[in-house]
């Protein structure tokens, strides 16, 4: 079901990328990092994919659906892991309906109220939203504290080039540990030896933008001493990524909140679909559905665009930034301190300060955006590759062997 | 017993959400679960004590019955009987 692609006619600018080149070149100002275009780093999977707009259905792999509910509300789905089409007879209470078949689907979700299929399905672990929420939880939380870098003689070790464990997996979380590379870090990229990042694989040319550069380190979590090397090698870390629910974690044997409270000056990103504590740190939340429950497809519909996906799993490059612009706040600050960043919260933000900024402007992109269905992701800078982009597992020895050794 | 069904154990704080069931009694620490906690709890068997894991899945050996932990307990699930088991961990959560 896809619609007629015009590819002649390229689409208008993606909505929020001005919000997003704001905050780098605030971020280029500050911090140094080297200037990078914001719609670039908004569009450029979409440019160098090939990505169509397409309404209600996801540009690019077309994973998640936006779907009329019984009570005329929009319920936005993600279905990217077949394990998650298990999970569709608890979700609609119904044992028959096909859940390999998205017009089977669509007519079940037709059956129920909007509020009803996004709370079951953040209890079953589904990726979901509602087109008329608002956010659980704020963009940034600021969450466990811990020592400062500098103690209190400030005699403590300074690093030349600060160390960041980037423990994340997909788009967002890489994302702001390729910025974080850019901005002058050393990067090491850890991956699961079971389940490794699979934009390796899926989608080589983006994993080598946002991974280049990057050291890999292949890791067991089954082996309690490649585990227990790992820690160590966070203890000493000045940043660490994790885009990972809190059960999942602690069930890996990592504790963020006490490795924060006894490591001076760590900062911890935990990137979240839906915030990082209370019930939320449970749901599920990916690029395309956080947009939605971010209230950006209301926004559109507001604006005179219609229902439909605004940009390219939006809220992934979104947060990315913004997790890359607290980490280096953070870092500066020599506070060690766990933070919070939920992808929905994040682009509320960002629509809101838009909004404020400019309210006639993003209204009129937002409604160009929706119009262009069947055009083509817009043309935007290509970024010259600058780093190696390493072999997975090929750093292991090298970070790891240390510590197992001891 | 109809998917999306809402489970309490009787013996811990164990609650499921039903992804898959048959006409088998659902346990939980050895006794039947039902929509509703009673006024009484049962007592935990010992058979059935190692506890439930939050967001696991848990299947019998047919496949013929699947249940989410949606609430950590105590007690350890069974169909009339027999042990339900963790089934394979999902892949990361992803992002598109």
């Amino acid at each position: 079901m896809s619609l007629q692609a015009d590819l002649s006619v390229a689409a208008p600018a993606i909505p929020l990328a001005r919000w997003a080149d704001r905050q780098l070149r605030a971020m280029h100002a500050t911090y140094g990092l080297p200037r990078i275009d914001g719609s670039a780093l908004m569009g450029e999977r979409g440019d160098h994919g090939g990505y169509v707009i397409n309404g209600t259905t996801s540009a690019g792999i077309g994973g998640s659906r936006l779907m009329r509910t019984k009570d005329g509300g929009w319920f936005a789905l993600t279905l990217i892991r077949e394990i998650d089409r298990e999970l569709l007879p608890a979700l609609f209470g119904d044992a028959a309906v096909n859940c390999d078949d998205w017009t089977a689907i669509a007519a079940a979700v037709l059956q129920h109220d909007c509020a009803d299929l996004v709370r079951v399905g953040r209890v079953l672990g589904l990726p979901v939203a509602g087109i008329d929420e608002i956010p659980a939880s704020p963009a940034i939380q600021f969450m466990q504290r811990g020592p400062n870098r500098y103690g209190p003689n400030k005699d403590g070790p300074i690093r030349q080039k600060p160390l960041v464990i980037d423990l994340s997996a997909i788009w967002a979380g890489p994302l702001a540990g390729h910025l974080l590379w850019q901005a002058g870090m050393e990067v090491i990229k850890v991956e699961s030896l079971t389940r490794p990042d699979l934009i390796r694989r899926d989608d080589p040319a983006t994993f080598e933008r946002i991974n280049q550069g990057k050291a890999s380190v292949l890791i067991d979590f089954a082996d309690e001493g490649q585990k227990a090397a790992l820690v160590s090698l966070i203890r000493g870390a000045d940043i660490v990524i994790e885009s990972s629910r809190p059960r999942a974690l602690r069930q890996l044997g990592i504790d963020a909140d006490a490795l924060v409270e006894t490591t001076p000056g760590l900062v911890w990103l935990s990137i979240t679909g839906h915030g990082a504590s209370g019930e939320p740190a449970n749901w599920v939340g990916i690029g395309n559905d956080c947009g939605v429950a971010a209230g950006l497809t209301r926004a559109m519909a507001d604006a005179g665009g219609g229902i439909g996906y605004v940009g390219d799993a939006i809220a992934d490059p979104l947060t990315g930034i913004v997790a890359a612009r607290e980490g280096l706040a953070a870092y500066q600050r020599g506070t060690a301190i766990r933070i919070g960043l939920s992808m929905s919260g994040i682009t509320a933000l960002a629509l809101h300060e838009e909004q404020k900024h400019d309210r006639a402007m993003i209204d009129s992109e937002l409604r160009a955006w929706g119009l262009a269905s069947g055009c083509r992701f817009p043309p935007v800078s290509r970024r010259e590759i600058q780093g190696t982009l390493q072999p997975i597992g090929a750093d292991t020895e090298r970070y790891l062997g240390a510590f197992e050794r001891c | 017993m109809k998917p999306g069904t809402r489970l309490k154990s009787a013996a811990c704080d164990t609650e499921v959400m039903v992804i898959r069931a048959a006409e088998g009694q659902i346990e939980c620490g050895g006794a039947p679960m039902a929509e509703t906690k009673p006024a009484d709890p049962a007592p935990l068997a010992a058979d059935f004590s190692a506890g439930t894991l939050m967001g696991k899945r848990y299947i019998d050996a047919d496949g013929k019955y699947e249940l989410l932990c949606v609430k950590p307990g105590k007690g350890s699930l069974g169909v009339d009987g027999q042990a339900l088991v963790v089934k394979d961990a999902k892949p990361l959560p992803a992002s598109d």
